[in-house]
């Protein structure tokens, strides 16, 4: 154990005392979570909202497919989206293949079948009367969306935990589609494995590790203290305005 | 448009002629993924029954540390492996880097929290009369676990196809403890990150091609099986 010992040695000083190129690397990190992750929300969360409180038909099969897109390798969706970002490919024109832009394009990809798939079953958790009896009074889409996510929220959390991790852990996608670039869109997953296989510099990439394991534990934890913070399910929804006006005409 | 479809007119030949080098990689991939998953199962089977079952102090603890051990990076699981492995390390006399047995230990390290900790999960999903009424009956522990896991055969099942389906798709640690090297140590996974990086996109996309056929196989098998869920049976002899 004595040679990690001394990798370790040679790895902590570089931590704590900010070497500049891990700064960079864990900047460009918690910009390609935070990115991906709240891009995957904007789409994924109607969808998700969709799949979970709708009673459409094929909302099943399309829940089947969001469940089995959560295993799709990342590799296979690296290769899907570069060849498309390619020169000659159909998105060419955009000129962002190996740019930080485009691991923001794939990242976001990977996130959304998290939320898409994590947030209907959250819904889909909930004790089954509480949506119908809001529906009941009257409650409309939004409504019962707002109350869907905020009963839900341990749920939507978790599944926000999930793509988050996901990004931050992932190097096939990245490393096809971004190139591994030094200094442009390199996340610190991708650094470490660029430090053991192209630069044989093992103190560094130690170093790597430990920050990208403690951004994972401090997200991780963050997250779970603001999802515990209120459990079970609190009835606090309004009636819906209809329901109000019905009343004040009766009396 | 037109040159995405020149792209896989190149990449299906490769597939359908037989292309010894991607055969090659096909073979080890298939090779890692059953033996890393055998092997993550009989290690794993007996832990996440234990935990499942068991009535031991530090079961909970145990179950977090499996449960956490999933959302591990895998890169830096190979990290960890790596230094494990490397000459000076404590392992160092197996002399394992950047060799295929290094693959198959590293994807069974990281198969392993998969089986624990999906079949705990899926024998404490069992209805909680079931174990306690089969202990009444005097079942020992061995009669125990093979009722738990007949019981709740889906749910280990879909443990066990977790961890293939990881061992098919993961990169981070075999491209760290094998090195990716050419026509070695390369599963589908990380051969497609090689030949992206070397831009040849044809031989990417031919092995994101078979990948995804794998995978695919794989998804069919949970479709069926969660198709099959019964209600439990109740088939158990009762204990001699």
């Amino acid at each position: 154990m004595g040679y990690l010992w001394s990798e370790l040695r040679q790895a902590i000083p570089l931590i704590a005392h900010g070497d500049q190129y891990i700064l960079d690397v864990l900047w460009v990190t918690i910009r390609v979570a935070v990115v991906s992750t709240a891009g995957a929300l904007v789409i994924g969360l109607p969808i998700g909202l969709a799949l979970g409180l709708g009673r459409f038909r094929g909302r099943r099969t399309l829940q089947i497919l969001a469940n089995a897109s959560m295993g799709l390798p990342p590799v296979i969706v690296g290769v899907a989206v570069l060849v498309l970002l390619l020169p000659q490919g159909v998105f060419g024109s955009l000129r962002i293949e190996f740019t930080l832009t485009a691991v923001y394009v794939v990242q976001t990809i990977l996130a959304l079948p998290y939320i898409v798939a994590l947030v209907p079953a959250a819904i889909q958790g909930l004790p089954p009367g509480l949506l119908a009896q809001a529906r009941m009074l009257g409650a409309g889409r939004l409504q019962l969306a707002a109350l869907a996510l905020r009963e839900a929220k341990i749920g939507v959390i978790a599944a926000v935990i999930a793509a988050l991790g996901a990004s931050l852990s992932e190097v096939g996608a990245v490393v096809i589609v971004g190139g591994n670039i030094q200094g442009s869109d390199q996340t610190l997953a991708s650094a470490v494995l660029q430090q053991v296989n192209d630069y044989a510099d093992y103190p560094y990439a130690v170093a790597i590790g430990i920050v990208l394991l403690a951004l994972i534990l401090l997200l991780a934890a963050v997250l779970t203290v603001i999802q515990q913070r209120s459990s079970g399910i609190n009835l606090r929804f309004r009636a819906a305005e209809p329901l109000d006006n019905r009343a004040a005409a009766q009396a | 448009m037109h040159e995405l479809w020149e792209l896989l007119r190149q990449a299906v030949p490769l597939i359908t002629h037989g292309n010894p080098y991607l055969m090659s990689v096909i073979w080890f991939t298939v090779q890692v993924a059953v033996v890393a998953t055998a092997a993550a199962t009989v290690i794993g089977l007996p832990l996440g029954l234990a935990i499942g079952l068991g009535r031991f102090r530090g079961r909970r603890g145990l179950q977090i540390l499996a449960n956490a051990s999933l959302g591990l990076p895998p890169v830096l699981v190979g990290l960890f492996l790596f230094f494990v492995f490397a000459g000076q390390g404590p392992l160092g006399g197996l002399h394992l880097p950047v060799t295929r047995r290094a693959i198959f230990v590293a994807q069974t390290i990281l198969g392993l929290p998969y089986v624990v900790a999906l079949t705990a999960a899926a024998v404490q999903a069992l209805p909680s009369g079931l174990p306690a009424q089969a202990r009444a009956l005097g079942a020992g522990r061995l009669q125990l676990a093979i009722l738990a896991v007949r019981e709740a055969r889906i749910g280990v099942l879909a443990a066990i196809i977790a961890a293939l389906g990881t061992s098919l798709s993961e990169v981070g640690a075999v491209v760290i403890v094998g090195g990716n090297v050419y026509g070695y140590d390369q599963t589908l996974a990380s051969a497609a990150l090689y030949e992206a990086n070397a831009a040849r996109y044809a031989d990417a996309v031919a092995i994101g091609i078979v990948l995804t056929g794998l995978i695919l196989v794989l998804m069919g098998g949970v479709g069926v099986l969660q198709q099959q869920q019964g209600g439990i049976r109740l088939r158990f002899r009762s204990a001699t």
